[in-house]
């Protein structure tokens, strides 16, 4: 999938983007939040959590989570994780904090991007 | 800075604040890795090829550490930015200019990250079927590891900090110190205002 592709995504916030790009750059093949994962189910059996991983590299079989969400802001996404890893040990996840995505956009000339990632209008939500 | 240079470098030195890796604790590593390299390449004339520009600094260094018979020869690749995406996808902006049909290469990096650059490297050599083709890096930061890629011969693990020197650049500065150290997080955190 490309950022020209007509099926290409509409991304939830701008480093989902960003990121895509950098892989379309290097050829890497990737899906956006391909899979969701059922994290917790009802007396009924009806999914009441659940979490669905930004990326999916189908070469590397890795999933790729971004968050962009301060350390004390992420207690909710790092239990999800967690939890996944609990329920789902076969699944190769890699998340990518706040911190190293800045990194990356640094190291990849998006300094743009890396700005606003110390503002609070990423405290907003989660990504 | 607590460890005292031969050199004063001056207005680069004083952007670091502390020193990972000395330049006796990298010639060491880089001597042992040349004793590696040497026994394992006896008789078999192999070729290293790095990419330009960080891996000048060990190359030279690995180079003369190397007591067999090598060859060398160097490529470099556009980095991404995001003028560079608009233009398309990563392409060789210097090719090689030894073939390397039949011949034992030894791919030769600084520092291997996100691996994907060398990923991108690594499936354009193998296409020109060489005898073998094998990974030599000094730095790695695998924590942004997103290609797993087998590294035959490794110097140092980096904590995923900006680290700088032998090589490593920030925005093309602080090749030249001898050490490997990290950045004052004050310098890297201007670049959004520059």
């Amino acid at each position: 999938m490309t950022p020209t592709d007509p099926q290409h995504p509409t991304f939830v916030h701008p480093a989902e983007e960003a990121f895509a790009g950098i892989l379309d750059f290097y050829g890497i093949k990737w899906e956006y939040e391909p899979r969701t994962f059922p994290l917790e189910r009802d007396a009924a059996g009806n999914v009441v959590e659940a979490f669905t991983p930004d990326f999916y590299l189908p070469e590397q079989d890795l999933y790729i989570e971004l968050t962009t969400l301060r350390p004390q802001l992420s207690t909710r996404k790092n239990r999800k994780l967690r939890r996944m890893k609990e329920l789902y040990p076969e699944v190769n996840i890699k998340l990518f904090k706040r911190r190293e995505i800045r990194d990356l956009e640094v190291k990849y000339g998006l300094a743009n991007n890396a700005g606003p990632i110390r503002g609070a209008a990423t405290q907003e939500k989660e990504v | 800075m607590t460890r005292s240079l031969a050199v004063d470098y001056g207005e680069l030195a004083s952007d670091i604040s502390e020193i990972l890796i000395s330049p006796e604790e990298l010639q060491q590593r880089v001597v042992e890795i040349g004793r590696a390299i040497s026994h394992d390449y006896a008789g078999k004339n192999p070729l290293l090829i790095g990419v330009l520009k960080g891996v000048v600094f060990f190359m030279a260094d690995l180079l003369r550490a190397i007591t067999v018979p090598i060859e060398v020869d160097f490529i470099a690749v556009s980095s991404y930015s995001p003028e560079a995406s608009q233009r398309g996808v990563v392409r060789l902006v210097k090719d090689l200019e030894l073939p390397i049909v039949g011949r034992h290469v030894l791919f030769v990096e600084d520092v291997i990250d996100t691996g994907l650059t060398l990923n991108y490297i690594l499936r354009n050599l193998q296409a020109r079927q060489p005898a073998s083709l094998e990974v030599c890096v000094l730095f790695d930061k695998s924590e942004h590891r997103l290609i797993d890629i087998p590294l035959k011969y490794k110097g140092f693990d980096l904590p995923n900090r900006f680290a700088v020197g032998y090589g490593l650049d920030y925005r093309e500065r602080y090749r030249n110190l001898p050490f490997v150290g990290l950045l004052k997080p004050a310098v890297f955190q201007n670049v959004a205002k520059d």
